[in-house]
């Protein structure tokens, strides 16, 4: 039966070659198979959407995030005011626009720098070995034995809250997991004949390390930056939320939400933190939709 | 097995060193230092120069950077923690009047996750590629996108407030000191806790279970005419279930990290709760320890997990050697 279907199938691709309507494919292999990914697809197109919509705001909204307007406060959806306004007139669509820019630049930008960082300590450290790879080792594992969220709220404590620190104290708190890969991967391509031919040649340690063997660890590393975008998101949220994150005075999605843990707002204005929350869970959720597609794409094992 | 036990042990002593180093160098970074926490900041300008030196020499804070680590490691270790700075009182005695709390939402958490998790994720497998099956999948992805704490908004909102079965936050009420008591107020906060836990659990143990299910003995027990369930349970569940409990040990981060958001929400008086107080109120001592407690805490947990890896998994403890 199986066979039966399988056979129908090829004569209809068959059927439209011969005609010359065989669409063109996507070059690159692990870019066809994660657009051949129905989930991964649909969060490309969720990501997207909340993306642009966040840096096209001003195009999207008339409404200024920050502009107080005390005439017009706590007023449910509509027409005017979509999401509804605060308890000091703000718009709250308008600030949800606004404030992705900000979580999104965040979560985005953390987790870029944490892969910088990481990356490049990792594979010199893989790749060197001695007394810098066990020094760098021993430094992670300090790091990763902290629950990350103690950590970050420690090191808040420690340096004050900014938007610019904030950053920073992710980046401290998740340069060790992309360490730790990037080392991992260059343990076993070190032995790989390629490398060794290189060194042969006498090429420099940052050459061979940066320009040949980098190329081949990105698949898992593209993987690991969408699932910590995906963290960090999260967790600029939660900080903000309970206040501990992004000043308040800057509009970012945990600081929407920060209204709600008056319990009055949260029984009587659901606009004011519900929409916020949805759009953080969908964002987050296409994130991880692309994470899980990159995954299957990039995994050598599964390549078709 | 007691060396294996004895030499994970030694391997953790070194790391304990270095994570106290970096906690009381990270102490050394706050503003501040003992006196002028000791003294009101009204008084200060009444006390002489001379006099707050003097302070400071008898408590030894002019030493060398190592020789302060030092003396406070040993006190440290020893079972004083020092005081915190609003109030005053000794750090052991607040962690250990709010430990009980933590605990047990905790304990009730990874309970809830790990039962829920499982058979979730067993029932998955065995009806691998039907709607149940990818529905639960999906349920699973939303499960470890949508921020803990808003999921407690909306549960708090729906439950406490719109429907009012559930108390809105809280542990004790006066009078009300028994277990039994405050079961109302525990469903809640871990319900919410372990949602996420519950996600990760359900999906390893559904790829487990579906590599269990694949191997030759299965094969073999099916092909001898054993009854469907049988295989299924004896055979497959079994082996599929070692795997399981140890990322049940791995998922405490998980826990640690979302019980300190979780407590907040619902006001659940445990040392996460205490934790964010402190750093909101720039109590350094107090979050520093709390930090401290929080990363042995984890090393602990994983060296259990460790330790019953390799008494269940032979393999492990044979192959270091």
């Amino acid at each position: 039966m199986v066979s039966k279907a399988l056979n129908k199938k090829f004569d209809r691709i068959k059927a439209r070659e011969e005609y010359g309507i065989e669409p063109k494919r996507v070059r690159s292999r692990a870019l066809r198979k994660l657009l051949s990914n129905r989930l991964a697809v649909v969060g490309l197109i969720i990501f997207s959407i909340i993306t642009l919509a966040s840096i096209f705001a001003p195009l999207l909204t008339q409404w200024d995030p920050g502009k107080i307007n005390l005439r017009a406060m706590l007023q449910p959806p509509s027409a005017e005011h979509w999401f509804g306004t605060d308890k000091t007139g703000r718009d709250v669509f308008a600030r949800v626009l606004y404030g992705g820019r900000v979580s999104i630049l965040v979560g985005l930008g953390s987790a870029l720098l944490s892969a910088i960082v990481g990356v490049s300590i990792g594979l010199y450290a893989g790749y060197r070995g001695g007394w810098f790879d066990t020094v760098t080792l021993r430094i992670s594992e300090l790091f990763m034995a902290f629950p990350q969220i103690i950590l970050v709220l420690m090191l808040v404590s420690i340096v004050g809250q900014s938007l610019f620190n904030l950053i920073i104290i992710f980046v401290v708190s998740g340069w060790g997991a992309m360490y730790r890969l990037a080392r991992a991967r260059m343990l076993s391509l070190r032995e790989e004949e390629y490398v060794q031919a290189l060194q042969s040649f006498g090429l420099s340690t940052a050459r061979i390390c940066y320009k040949h063997v980098l190329p081949n660890t990105l698949g898992p590393i593209m993987v690991n930056i969408t699932l910590t975008t995906a963290m960090f998101i999260l967790a600029e949220a939660g900080l903000s939320f309970l206040g501990l994150g992004v000043p308040l005075s800057i509009p970012t999605w945990g600081n929407i939400l920060n209204v709600a843990q008056d319990i009055r707002v949260l029984q009587n204005n659901w606009w004011m933190w519900l929409p916020v929350g949805a759009i953080i869970s969908l964002f987050v959720l296409s994130v991880n939709f692309i994470g899980d597609g990159l995954r299957d794409s990039a995994d050598p094992n599964l390549q078709g | 097995m007691l060396t294996y036990i004895i030499r994970r042990i030694l391997i953790l002593i070194p790391m304990l060193f270095g994570i106290s180093f970096l906690v009381y160098l990270g102490l050394e970074f706050t503003p501040g230092d003992a006196v002028s926490h000791m003294i009101p900041p009204d008084l200060a300008n009444q006390v002489s120069a001379e006099k707050l030196e003097a302070i400071r020499e008898s408590l030894g804070l002019n030493k060398s950077f190592l020789h302060r680590y030092w003396s406070w490691l040993s006190h440290a270790v020893r079972g004083d923690f020092g005081h915190s700075i609003s109030g005053g009182v000794s750090i052991s005695k607040i962690v250990l009047d709010r430990l009980p709390a933590t605990l047990e939402l905790s304990a009730a958490a990874l309970i809830i996750s790990t039962i829920l998790g499982i058979m979730l994720g067993t029932y998955s497998a065995l009806h691998k590629g039907t709607y149940t099956d990818s529905g639960l999948t999906a349920v699973g992805m939303l499960g470890v996108s949508i921020p803990e704490f808003f999921f407690g908004l909306v549960a708090i909102l729906i439950f406490a407030l719109k429907l009012g079965w559930l108390p809105v936050g809280g542990r004790l009420m006066p009078g009300m000191e028994s277990w039994i008591d405050h079961l109302p107020n525990i469903i809640l906060p871990a319900l919410v806790l372990s949602l996420m836990m519950t996600a990760g659990v359900m999906r390893y143990s559904r790829s487990s279970m579906l590599d269990a299910l694949n191997k030759e003995f299965v094969k073999t027990a099916r092909a001898k005419g054993m009854p469907e369930w049988r295989v299924n349970f004896l055979h497959g569940f079994r082996v599929a279930l070692t795997p399981v409990v140890v990322i049940i040990g791995f998922r405490l981060p998980t826990l640690i990290g979302g019980s300190v958001i979780i407590e907040e929400v619902f006001q659940w008086p445990g040392v996460g709760a205490e934790f964010i107080q402190a750093v909101r109120g720039q109590d350094y001592p107090l979050v520093m320890m709390i930090a401290l407690f929080s990363v042995f805490a984890m090393l602990m947990a994983s060296l259990i997990v460790d330790v019953l890896t390799a008494w269940i998994d032979p393999r492990v403890r044979l192959g270091e050697e």
